[in-house]
């Protein structure tokens, strides 16, 4: 909404304005970028059986991985103007599974995910830009009680399929578990469980009415 | 002391992978039980250097039987009846074959369950069979059970080996100790 009107009044201001100050060019450039094309982005939901979102670990020296099997995913998006797309991703902490009934069990713990008091991740992400490789969402993650940012690079595609428009996402990432409070007390160690986490996701996404 | 094995007496190498071997089995006998009764992160830390030794128990495990293969095993004594003969050979050929087991059963029982094994965080070692949990459960029972024949047949080697010394009075043990 407040985006919205911004960008009205950016249009409507004379040229050698814009240039006075770098937060002006910034938001003309977004405008005048919505302004060619200008095609409303698509309204995505996930296809949860077709998706996969999985993060691998080390644990006592060797490569170890797990996934979440429900991630509720909410996309606004249009690949020509990226920067009016919205990432929502909500993962529910209880669906992770690395395979192995005691790791998960352990992993839910208050020590770790603690499921009980925080069931659900989020990551909410509002400036989504272009880059070489695909594009890139810079955005606001919550595990446990942290915020941080992130960003997360990843490539889309959409297609058409049987007349259902159909966006395939994917990319991968890396966070460090101990920025977010994952291990408290002996697992804040990490000689046995690795700080560093591999994020991995292909997402397979449905247009939906918004 | 010389490094090759003779007729009579095994060599520097061969008494150095025994002992060292002696060594690292009471090791993983003893990392073993402390791990049982060990909070989640702790038994993962103590199961770690278990596979760790473990991996290190088959590597000299392969050595040691290349050095048999290629020096002379020293006879066994000429007073032993025909039945302890059999015995001895039985029970070195059975801890051979367990030197073998017990790791690979470890090895093959962390790859089922899915928890990969690193020789202490330098390298990661493939996995010998796909995660399977049934199987998982029937290599740990494998494995348990191996351990206890092992700790069986190491008791049996132990006490011939001092009976042969004390009431025998031969040089078995002997011959595999240094500077005698």
């Amino acid at each position: 909404m407040s985006k919205r009107a911004m960008t009205k009044g950016a249009r409507a201001l004379p040229a050698p304005w814009l240039l006075a100050t770098a937060a002006a060019v910034c938001l003309a450039a977004r405008a005048t970028g919505a302004a060619a094309e200008a095609p409303s982005p698509v309204h995505y939901v996930l296809d949860q059986s077709k998706s996969t979102l999985e993060f691998t670990f080390t644990q006592a020296g060797a490569q170890n991985k797990g996934r979440f099997t429900r991630f509720p995913v909410s996309f606004d998006f249009s690949p020509e103007s990226p920067a009016g797309g919205h990432l929502e991703v909500t993962v529910e902490m209880g669906s992770l599974d690395t395979g192995d009934k005691e790791r998960d069990d352990t992993l839910r713990t208050a020590d770790l995910f603690s499921v009980a008091k925080f069931p659900q991740a989020r990551f909410s992400a509002t400036q989504i830009s272009k880059t070489a490789q695909g594009f890139e969402a810079a955005g606001k993650l919550t595990i446990r009680d942290v915020t941080r940012e992130v960003r997360v690079p990843f490539t889309f595609r959409t297609a058409d399929e049987h007349g259902v428009a159909v966006g395939y996402m994917s990319g991968k990432t890396s966070i460090r578990r101990l920025d977010f409070g994952v291990g408290q007390g002996d697992w804040k160690a990490t000689d046995q469980v690795g700080n560093e986490v591999g994020v991995s996701f292909a997402l397979r996404l449905t247009a939906a009415a918004h | 002391m010389v490094i090759r094995n003779t007729a009579h007496r095994w060599g520097a190498v061969a008494q150095l992978l025994h002992w060292t071997i002696v060594v690292l089995i009471i090791v993983q006998f003893t990392l073993a039980a402390l791990a049982e009764d060990l909070p989640p992160l702790k038994k993962l830390g103590m199961l770690a250097r278990h596979k760790s030794v473990g991996i290190t128990i088959l590597a000299l495990a392969i050595l040691r039987l290349a050095w048999r293969w290629l020096n002379p095993t020293p006879a066994l004594p000429e007073t032993l009846k025909p039945y302890q003969r059999v015995l001895a050979r039985w029970t070195h050929a059975l801890m051979y074959l367990l030197l073998f087991a017990m790791p690979l059963s470890g090895w093959m029982m962390s790859s089922a369950r899915g928890f990969p094994v690193s020789w202490f965080g330098f390298f990661q070692l493939p996995d010998l069979v796909p995660k399977n949990r049934a199987l998982y459960e029937a290599l740990l029972t494998t494995h348990g059970t191996l351990a206890l024949v092992l700790g069986g047949l190491v008791t049996l080697h132990a006490a011939a080996a001092l009976a042969h010394h004390f009431m025998l009075k031969d040089d078995v043990l002997r011959r595999m100790l240094p500077f005698t």
